[in-house]
């Protein structure tokens, strides 16, 4: 019997069945990765493992023991913990409350002792073996990655007999996610149960043990890492067999410029970019992160000042803020890095949010049109096979990769011209991805747009973009494309190391490679 | 995967300047925070400057007796707004609670006792009810207060109907007066009062209270007990009302079923002039006393610049639209300071 046993667990959330007496099996000491699509179930069985969603039914049984949970505590209690996709902190709270929170160790009166929660927790960055974060900052004030390495101390303080890493470093830099995949092997060695989400194949294949792939709420395979191979994992998650994740790249680029930056400077990091983005380009913006890529996109948008010039189709501009472009005609749009709370609004439905950039073509004497809405929305939901049960519904109810199509789909209903993404693809399944990709390619068939694209996957802007500018403290690096344009090239460049020019040929596409066309 | 080796030997090699704060940013030194306690200062210093009378013990004592029922129910509201909520309920609860005493306390010891006690579970349980509206039947805490006050001050019209009732002299002469080792009662009770958040501040309690005002499903996923820890804030909330009432019952000795309407609003205002957000999860108590007492210091400046009273609550409206105005810009120049 395994350590950990879900067996035949089932739930539905309204008409949707997310888990069909699904089964999964776990043991202690190894890394357990869970592989599967958008909506496969993954998310909703770890959840119901933590406790978090109860199920309608099947039984979870750890040790042997029967566990049943009414709500998160309970999970806490019986030694499940779980690091959250979208992170659960506290914003208001410092790094250290949040990190101990509810087990806080407390002196006189029941009153928590802050020396010794500040000391907890420099103990246990310590411990973790990373750059301790700063006990008394509060968490809003953190950037991303930093609050995904809080939300990963949050987890290990309780020192938990079931780990689950639910698309854990999404946001952490190179040097944060190799220090995290070895971390995960070792907290698997102490004895731990360890169960590893991703959407990056090569990632859970590096780190897991055993690898189990979920598709339509069922398990439909459990392969020892050794014996598994990408194809097969890739035809298991898809349910059939795979062909090319990117298309073939356009190499006829005529030279009209879209847009034309010179010199901007801006924020902390910004020291001077200059570049070109032509017309049906697909220009890649790489580099480490926190290169000045942020500022750059920001300020492009609007929403950060930035001195510079920026000449759209030719003529220079002044972008004070998204309103000020649109008033100006000027069609560029920008697809943010985090979609729960900067891309969608949480608050609104799916339809709402889809038609939330065009209202003003949607009205008619002065009140949103609902017939001409519903053209948009239906039209946006076919070009970008968005699954969704009730267009009515809250959008947050959609997987995290329906959800980044909805804002995609939300942009794209403007028209835009200029289209920047900024890091958009992250944490979004390989099917989603491809169908992202081919979207883009043919928006800027028609040479009517262009495409600014910033990703910290190499992978992707090798294969993705046309040309690749690679930044480094904070201005352009080099400039790589046709045979230059390689994986290593970009990592050299992000380093400051010179590139080679045309020393190898473009090595094949090593990520996954998927069928553009779900009909899961 | 031969490919993704090379990658990670080449990238270990280079320095990482991965953005993000270092070490040394750490606690910010919120200016915006000492806002209340310099509106405080300027006022009492112009005041005092009007008219240098006001320093003296008898003056204070009369302005913290007044500014004592405020002050409870100040704390109630700070208490349901750091919870993101808003307690409307606390006027109905302080008009009971005079209603009661008003009527039914006899003048023996024991009867003012048992009363008393009677009183504050009745506040207590009010509050109960506000907390199992909003956490169980899920209505939201402006809609469900706002319901339950029309019931408290209905029941305190019932039980009296008109101002008036009478207060056993035994409480005025323990509560109100004489001095224990020179000083007023009414500050004791003050220090009570702070002493006692102070102490709630410091347990997993108040920080759960935090939690659930900064982002209750977050405290959720975290393990907190979100429904009990709303609960027990109201309930906490409608007991410190009833406090409120009790007190008030004995500086006027007479019971009044619209009592409690004139604190609804003016507890809220006192919050905000703390630094409070409406939103829940920042500030404290102690900033919100202090904003009561601004408030009240207002309507002083008011009077001694000869100005009619009336023009009072326009003031007061202005400058809590400053104060808002202010808190805003901070969380402004925060929010940009973490972008960078």
């Amino acid at each position: 019997m395994a350590d950990l046993e879900l067996n035949n667990i089932s739930k539905r959330f309204g008409g949707v069945v997310a888990l069909d007496r699904a089964t999964f099996h776990c043991t202690a000491g190894e890394v357990h990765g869970l592989v599967g699509q958008n909506g496969a179930g993954k998310s909703t069985l770890v959840k119901i493992l933590c406790g978090v969603v109860q199920c309608d039914g099947g039984e979870i049984l750890l040790d042997g023991k029967r566990l049943n949970f009414g709500s998160p505590s309970d999970g806490i209690a019986s030694g499940i913990g779980m690091v959250f996709q979208e992170l659960s902190l506290i914003p208001d709270l410092t790094v250290a409350a949040n990190i101990f929170f509810g087990h806080e160790p407390t002196g006189m009166l029941w009153g928590i002792s802050r020396g010794a929660l500040r000391q907890s927790t420099l103990a246990l960055f310590e411990r973790m073996g990373v750059e301790p974060i700063a006990p008394d900052a509060e968490v809003c004030d953190l950037p991303l990655a930093q609050r995904q390495m809080v939300e990963i101390a949050k987890v290990l303080a309780r020192d938990p007999r079931v780990i689950i890493f639910d698309e854990a470093p999404s946001a952490l830099g190179r040097k944060e996610v190799d220090w995290l995949l070895e971390y995960v092997r070792e907290l698997a060695a102490e004895g731990r149960i360890v169960i590893y989400i991703s959407h990056d194949l090569r990632e859970v294949m590096q780190v897991s043990d055993t690898i189990t792939v979920f598709r339509n709420g069922r398990n439909v395979g459990v392969r020892r890492v050794e014996e598994a191979s990408t194809d097969e994992l890739v035809s298991l998650i898809l349910g059939r067999k795979a062909s090319r994740l990117y298309s073939p790249r356009e190499t006829d680029i005529g030279d009209e410029v879209a847009m034309e930056v010179r010199d901007l400077r801006g924020g902390v990091r910004l020291q001077g970019v200059s570049f070109k983005l032509r017309c049906g380009e697909i220009l890649g913006i790489g580099g480490l992160t926190g290169q000045g890529q942020d500022e750059l996109f920001r300020g492009l948008f609007g929403i950060q000042p930035i001195h510079g010039e920026v000449l759209i189709s030719g003529r220079p501009v002044h972008i004070g803020s998204p309103g000020s472009a649109l008033r100006q005609g000027i069609r560029l749009v920008l697809v943010p890095e985090d979609r729960a709370t900067q891309g969608v609004v949480a608050a609104m439905s799916v339809a709402q949010n889809l038609s939330l950039a065009v209202l003003p073509r949607l009205q008619r004497w002065g009140l949103v049109a609902r017939d001409r809405e519903r053209v948009v929305v239906e039209e946006a939901i076919k070009r970008l096979s968005i699954v969704v049960a009730d267009v009515n519904g809250p959008v947050m109810r959609l997987s995290g990769g329906n959800q980044q199509k909805v804002v995609l789909g939300k942009l794209l209903a403007t028209k835009p011209r200029i289209l920047m993404l900024y890091d958009s693809t992250r944490g979004v399944d390989v099917g989603t991805k491809a169908e992202i990709f081919q979207l883009l390619r043919q928006l800027v068939a028609g040479k009517g747009s262009s495409v600014l694209f910033y990703s910290t996957d190499v992978d992707e802007l090798i294969n993705m973009c046309d040309r690749v500018l690679v930044m480094r403290l904070g201005s352009i690096e080099a400039e790589l494309s046709g045979e230059a344009l390689t994986e290593e090239n970009v990592i050299r460049a992000s380093m400051g190391e010179a590139v080679k020019e045309g020393a190898y040929t473009r090595p094949p596409p090593v990520s996954q490679e998927v069928t553009s066309d779900r009909s899961s | 995967m031969g490919d993704k080796t090379i990658v990670t030997q080449v990238v270990s090699g280079a320095k990482s300047t991965a953005g993000g704060l270092r070490q040394g940013v750490q606690i910010r030194v919120d200016i915006f925070a000492l806002v209340p306690y310099i509106l405080l200062i300027a006022l009492t210093a112009t005041l005092v400057s009007l008219n240098s009378r006001l320093l003296s013990i008898q003056v204070l004592e009369t302005k913290l007796n007044a500014a004592l029922p405020l002050m409870f129910m100040t704390t109630a509201q700070a208490l349901v707004i750091l919870t993101g909520g808003i307690d409307l309920s606390i006027g109905g609860v302080l008009s009971l609670s005079t209603a009661i005493a008003a009527t039914q306390m006899g003048e023996t010891l024991d009867s003012i006792v048992m009363w008393s006690l009677i009183i504050l579970l009745v506040g207590m349980a009010a509050g109960a009810i506000n907390g199992l509206i909003v956490t169980y039947m899920r209505v939201t805490p402006f809609i469900a207060t706002l319901a339950t006050w029309s019931i408290w001050a209905g029941v305190a019209l019932f039980v009296l109907p008109k101002e008036g009732g009478t207060i056993p002299r035994l409480l005025k002469e323990i509560v109100q007066r004489g001095r224990l080792l020179g000083l007023p009662k009414s500050v004791y009770i003050l220090v009570l009062l702070i002493i006692f958040w102070l102490l709630i501040r410091r347990t997993r309690f108040g920080t759960r209270i935090y939690a659930v005002g900064s982002n209750a499903n977050n405290a959720y996923l975290s393990g907190a007990p979100v429904k009990r820890t709303l609960i027990a804030t109201y309930s906490l909330s409608g007991l410190l009302a009833s406090m409120a009432g009790l007190y008030r019952t004995i500086q006027y000795s007479a019971g009044s079923p619209t009592a409690g309407d004139p604190f609804i609003l003016t507890s809220a205002a006192a919050v905000i002039m703390g630094g409070m957000s409406l939103a829940g999860g920042r500030g404290g108590v102690v900033p919100s006393i202090v904003g009561a007492v601004i408030l009240l210091l207002i309507n002083d400046l008011i009077y001694f610049l000869g100005v009619s009273t009336f023009y009072t609550p326009m003031v007061q409206g202005v400058l809590l639209i400053m104060v808002v105005a202010i808190q805003s810009l901070g969380h402004y120049l925060r929010r940009r300071r973490a972008v960078q």
